[in-house]
């Protein structure tokens, strides 16, 4: 009894997360079809054709995207970006501090490109891809 | 009739004026927000980037031998390090980046290590050129960022005697391929130091390196070359002079967010008497929520001891094989705490690198080194 109390408890605490989904979101002036891969890449420094934001280190959003994108951490990443920095090839996203924040930022910016939970979509932004 | 004609615009006018005034001051505010916020991105992307990094230490040992300098007191101020760095953004393709040091070891006097110009004219290819780090093995352009490391110091074996910033130019170009990527890079110029009593200067130095990455695997190679020129007055070493020196590295490395594997094999080969060497490491990590324990295994060997005289031999000949184990912990973003004990042994037929006069004159054999660090990025 006691167990499935618990398991009920555990799956009412998960389900909210189990919802959300990642999506990543441009910039309304991006046409082009973006793939996984391209993501990553203006993730790792390694595209600059658009412009990437994050949102902020512990963010379960940012937790999934990385995740299911860079396959990196926050330390992995923090540890990426300080070699980006200290070998002079580049300087890591811009941090949003809310989704509001991300929206704007991405709205505002042209060749930008971001990431929100699905649930926050409006059409100040256009959704790019699903991961 | 004809008053109710009159009244109807009036009255229609009075209905629908607020709410049209109302539309169009919400139109010019939604555009004053966009203009705003396009400013706030504009003023934090494009203009001004200050970054730092700092790590202090305590290192011991458990005799003279003089690994990584350490001795049988601690030495706190010996691997403090504080460095700003500032990039200022001229256009989208040219910056100015600056970097400033500030070493315990050398009684925290500030020395520019980076004054750079860079310039992307496209997003492949990227032109530098002014005061940089020599991007010879895999950790050489970030050697003193020890955030950016896994270890508490990268492995003496390959990076003990790793030369620092030179004066020229380089340019990079990236492939972007499916699944990877490719970056080859060439940099020339001139480089001149001072290590203690010692002055070591390289002139018309070039080199190349190219790396392959799939984001889990690397691999590079990196050849370079230059003339030597260097005066150890102290040592009662001869000097050399404009004798070429050569390095030729490998390395590989596998990253999975868990696993953290780094290999690396290098040759060094000075023309004359100053010995050529050969080096390796293996490194292994493994990454436990904010912990990530290492063990590496190192060795290097001179491969020339039969062109030295005995005498300049037991200086010179270069012999030695470690063994460290250690543990990085991530204790918050941006500061991680390092742990390292080191044992190092086989060197009392080739002592250099170490203090070659303690090893000879008290008999030497090996040395364990313990060392716990702090280091920070911002």
């Amino acid at each position: 009894m006691k167990k499935t109390v618990m398991m009920l408890v555990a799956s009412l605490l998960l389900s909210p997360v189990a919802l959300a989904e990642v999506v990543v979101i441009g910039h309304p002036s991006i046409t082009d079809e973006v793939s996984a891969n391209t993501v990553r890449d203006v993730y790792l420094n390694r595209n600059k054709a658009m412009t990437p934001f994050e949102l902020a280190e512990g963010n379960a959003i940012r937790t999934e995207f990385h995740n299911k994108v860079t396959s990196r951490n926050d330390a992995q990443l923090k540890a990426f970006w300080s070699q980006q920095v200290f070998t002079g090839r580049g300087n890591p996203p811009l941090t949003q501090s809310s989704v509001a924040a991300m929206k704007a930022a991405v709205a505002s910016t042209p060749g930008s490109i971001g990431y929100i939970d699905s649930a926050d979509v409006d059409k100040s932004v256009k959704v790019l891809l699903t991961p | 009739m004809k008053v109710l004609y009159r009244i109807c615009p009036l009255a229609l006018a009075i209905v629908t004026g607020p709410t049209l005034a109302q539309a169009d001051e919400t139109a010019q505010m939604q555009q004053q927000i966009v203009v705003l916020q396009q400013q706030v991105n504009k003023l934090s992307q494009d203009r001004i980037n200050l970054n730092g990094f700092f790590s202090t230490g305590y290192i011991r040992s458990n005799n003279d031998a003089g690994y990584a300098g350490s001795t049988t007191s601690s030495e706190v101020y010996d691997l403090s390090v504080m460095a700003l760095q500032s990039t200022f953004s001229l256009s989208d393709q040219v910056q100015a980046t600056m970097q400033i040091i500030g070493r315990g070891s050398e009684s925290w006097e500030p020395e520019m290590e980076w004054a750079y110009l860079s310039y992307r004219p496209t997003s492949e290819l990227q032109l530098r050129a002014g005061k940089m780090r020599q991007p010879l093995f895999m950790y050489s352009d970030f050697l003193e960022v020890g955030y950016a490391q896994p270890w508490a110091r990268a492995p003496q074996t390959v990076y003990g005697n790793s030369p620092s910033s030179y004066v020229g130019a380089d340019a990079a170009y990236t492939i972007n391929l499916e699944n990877s990527s490719i970056t080859t890079q060439l940099f020339g110029g001139n480089m001149e130091d001072k290590k203690g009593s010692a002055s070591v200067d390289v002139r018309n130095s070039f080199g190349l390196s190219t790396s392959w990455t799939n984001y889990v695997w690397t691999l590079r190679g990196v050849i370079s070359s230059g003339e030597l020129n260097l005066v150890a007055t102290n040592a009662g070493l001869p000097p050399v002079e404009e004798e070429r020196s050569s390095y030729l590295g490998v390395g590989v490395s596998y990253d999975d967010g868990n696993w953290q594997i780094i290999s690396e094999a290098t040759r060094t080969e000075i023309d004359g008497f100053y010995p050529d060497v050969d080096s390796a490491y293996l490194s292994v990590g493994h990454r436990f929520g904010a912990f990530t324990p290492y063990a590496v295994i190192g060795w290097t060997e001179s491969q020339d001891n039969e062109e030295r005289p005995a005498m300049l031999g037991s200086f010179l000949n270069t012999e030695r094989t470690e063994y460290s184990v250690g543990v990085r912990w991530d204790i918050t973003s941006g500061v991680a705490l390092k742990a390292d004990w080191t044992y190092a042994t086989g060197f009392e037929d080739g002592p250099n690198g170490l203090d070659q006069q303690a090893v000879l004159v008290e008999g030497i054999e090996d040395t364990n080194v313990y060392t716990f660090k702090i280091d920070a990025a911002f």
